[in-house]
């Protein structure tokens, strides 16, 4: 069932256009994650989906009604900001029933000091709510605490606290971890994804972070200039990028491209080497090549295709480590992966040979756009490696 | 020792001066208000508290606080709220902010004794602008209000020099001269109020701009509220350029304007006694104190600075 749907959704402030023709249904329980460079609209499209910015065109249908004419407060979503936005004023508890007064309450049971006496079932029974809340949030005991008195992460509970209570239709997030430090952060991660597989609710999540897009979400969309280049399962983003920019900015480290050519038959080749898989489309010409880290490896001298170069960075990060090989005379960078076992001998301007693991090459055409190769039946195999 | 004597160095002179210039005229008024000292007497006699029996039990200095005290709550709520309401406003609008800002700041940055001369004319009973603008009222629908019929029939107030309608006249033009000053201290206080909480109030189903004004904008100008209150206070204790401007003989129709920084000019300036002066001048003081720290002890516990 489609919890959310974004038809052609088209906004531009003043002659800056920032999305350009947005579609996007989003599955009714599902953790869908907006992952892009700063700038590229998902905070835009979210704020959008949230009500708080109208689009230029387009269509937003909630539940299956469309909600363009429907204010934010009506649209039943919550939202966890990236600041917090608590309102440091009052107490986790004030905070967290906030909503639940504005929803539950009539104008005279919001009055500052008589609203409690006039409506004491009332009161008595968000209160009980959001005690529930603060329990599965573990924040039972800072309910008395002012924002100001929390650290980041207690805040960052805080804020979901007082999403959860209203029970909303969806989670609208807005780089919630992005206050967090490092540790606090992955840890997070698995928290925030637990919390979404209990609730069962539509979650929908920005970030500029890929790793948080790639842990947590059952679907990503990938954005870049107002336009969702790649919508898919985090596997398939990685594995299957349709778009040199979506291969560019899923995966850390980068993927290495290296500058190809296509030839009259279809191969794709860099310098010596020669892929063994063939375009289809029987396009000629220049092309680039993807080889993600972790395909890569190093070997004995003189192995057949292999790339050699000279170790310039070496970057150890315990159970793996990240050689920048100069490959190429010099050209390119080729980022290898190898085990700590593997990389321990390397050293600073070392010459070691790289190669990769067959079938893994990414060719992307001078659109940017991928190309499908694929192994060809017949006799190239002389040429096959 | 050599470093024992330093400090005086770094605090000797701002504590010279603040005894000098702060403290000692203080003490010195305060000394004065027990004596019957004049001006270019050369002693004083000691009279105890006898200044102090004065203002407490004439009916002038009755009329004084009075006066005082009337103009105060008049002027501070009024001009705490427009002030308020107009920065508001100006707030939420797109276009012409500054042409509004500069319009209701004209009055605080125009010399008060300059622009009392033209509500003088504004408010005289003959070619006064307000009372001619009122004539041609007469005749419609507003004469079904009382007041109204009673002022076309037997005339309309001699704002200024009416005992029943002069202090509130006078109030009328505190609070116009002095809300524009709120108003820019409320505009600064407002440019600090985050936006997401504006944002996160609205997810939150505050629909109404009195929701959103209630659950944020009020307490996040708590800090500028406790601020212009307080400055609000003391500028109306202190009013003296209207009052002296109107009625420089005095105090107004039957003392109805007698305010105290008036009654400190004339009793030790114009009458040269300087202990009454005193007297008077140390019960300011300490109403000005009181007000101050009450409504910080009131306000510290409820607002909230970040």
């Amino acid at each position: 069932m489609t919890a959310i749907s974004l038809s052609a959704i088209e906004k531009s402030f003043g002659t800056t256009s920032v999305l350009n023709g947005i579609n996007l249904d989003i599955a009714d329980g599902e953790f869908l994650t907006l992952v892009g460079p700063s700038g590229c609209g998902k905070s835009t499209l979210l704020r959008i989906l949230a009500g708080l910015e109208a689009p230029s065109s387009g269509e937003v249908v909630i539940g299956g009604q469309t909600v363009n004419a429907v204010r934010p407060a009506r649209r039943n979503l919550a939202m966890v900001f990236q600041s917090y936005a608590l309102y440091p004023h009052l107490t986790v508890l004030q905070n967290m029933m906030t909503p639940l007064k504005l929803r539950d309450l009539s104008l005279t049971g919001r009055l500052p000091l008589l609203g409690p006496v006039f409506a004491r079932g009332q009161y008595r029974a968000i209160v009980e709510q959001v005690r529930e809340t603060a329990q599965i949030l573990k924040i039972g005991h800072l309910l008395d605490r002012k924002p100001g008195q929390l650290s980041g992460g207690q805040r960052q509970r805080a804020a979901l606290g007082r999403a959860m209570v209203r029970k909303p239709v969806a989670f609208l997030m807005d780089e919630p971890l992005s206050n967090l430090d490092a540790a606090l952060r992955i840890h997070m991660r698995s928290e925030l994804a637990e919390l979404h597989r209990s609730l069962k609710t539509t979650f929908v999540y920005v970030t500029h972070d890929q790793a948080e897009a790639l842990t947590m979400s059952d679907r990503m969309a990938v954005m870049m200039d107002g336009e969702i280049l790649q919508l898919g399962a985090p596997h398939t983003v990685y594995n299957d990028p349709q778009d040199i920019r979506v291969a560019e900015f899923v995966g850390a480290p980068r993927i290495n491209l290296l500058p190809g050519s296509l030839d009259n038959n279809g191969y794709a080749r860099c310098g010596e080497i020669v892929l063994s898989r063939a375009a289809t489309q029987g396009v000629v010409g220049s092309v680039s090549i993807g080889l993600r880290p972790e395909h890569l490896s190093l070997c004995e001298k003189g192995t057949p295709e292999a790339l050699s170069g000279q170790v310039v960075h070496k970057e150890n990060l315990g159970a793996d480590i990240y050689l920048h090989v100069s490959v190429l005379n010099g050209s390119q960078r080729l980022v290898v992966r190898v085990s700590p076992h593997e990389g321990q001998g390397a050293s600073f301007g070392q010459t070691v040979h790289v190669i990769r693991e067959h079938g893994r090459a990414l060719v992307f055409g001078k659109d940017g756009k991928r190309l499908d190769i694929r192994t060809a039946g017949t006799g190239n195999v002389a040429e096959v490696a | 020792m050599q470093t024992a004597k330093a400090h005086w160095w770094f605090v000797g002179p701002a504590l010279f001066l603040m005894v000098v210039i702060l403290l000692m005229p203080i003490a010195i008024a305060g000394a004065l208000s027990f004596t019957s000292y004049s001006l270019g007497n050369p002693g004083a006699e000691f009279v105890g508290l006898e200044n102090y029996e004065k203002i407490f039990t004439r009916s002038t200095y009755e009329k004084m606080f009075g006066a005082t005290f009337r103009y105060v709550f008049v002027v501070v709520p009024l001009s705490v709220g427009l002030g308020l309401g107009a920065a508001l406003l100006i707030n939420s609008t797109r276009r012409f902010g500054d042409l509004y800002k500069t319009i209701y700041f004209l009055p605080v940055m125009a010399a008060l004794i300059a622009m009392a001369i033209v509500w003088e004319f504004a408010f005289h009973p003959t070619i006064g602008i307000v009372n001619s603008t009122l004539e041609r009222g007469c005749g419609s629908f507003l004469e079904s209000w009382s007041w109204f019929a009673h002022g076309c029939e037997r005339g309309f107030p001699l704002w200024l020099t009416d005992r029943d309608y002069a202090i509130w006249t006078v109030a009328f033009i505190g609070v116009w001269q002095g809300f524009g000053f709120n108003m820019v201290l409320y505009l600064a206080g407002l440019t600090s109020v985050p936006r997401e909480l504006y944002h996160a109030a609205e997810m939150d189903g505050a629909e109404t701009a009195w929701d959103r004004f209630r659950l944020v904008t009020w307490p996040m100008l708590g800090p500028t509220t406790v601020f212009v209150v307080t400055i609000s206070f003391i500028r109306s204790f202190q009013v003296f350029d209207t009052v002296e401007a109107f009625y420089p003989q005095g105090g107004g129709p039957s003392k109805s304007v007698y305010v105290m920084m008036f009654a400190i000019y004339e009793k030790a300036i114009q009458q040269n006694l300087m202990g009454i002066g005193a007297a008077i001048t140390v019960v300011f003081l300490a109403f000005v104190m009181f007000l101050t720290l009450m409504q910080r002890w009131i306000v510290e516990r409820r607002v909230h600075y970040t």
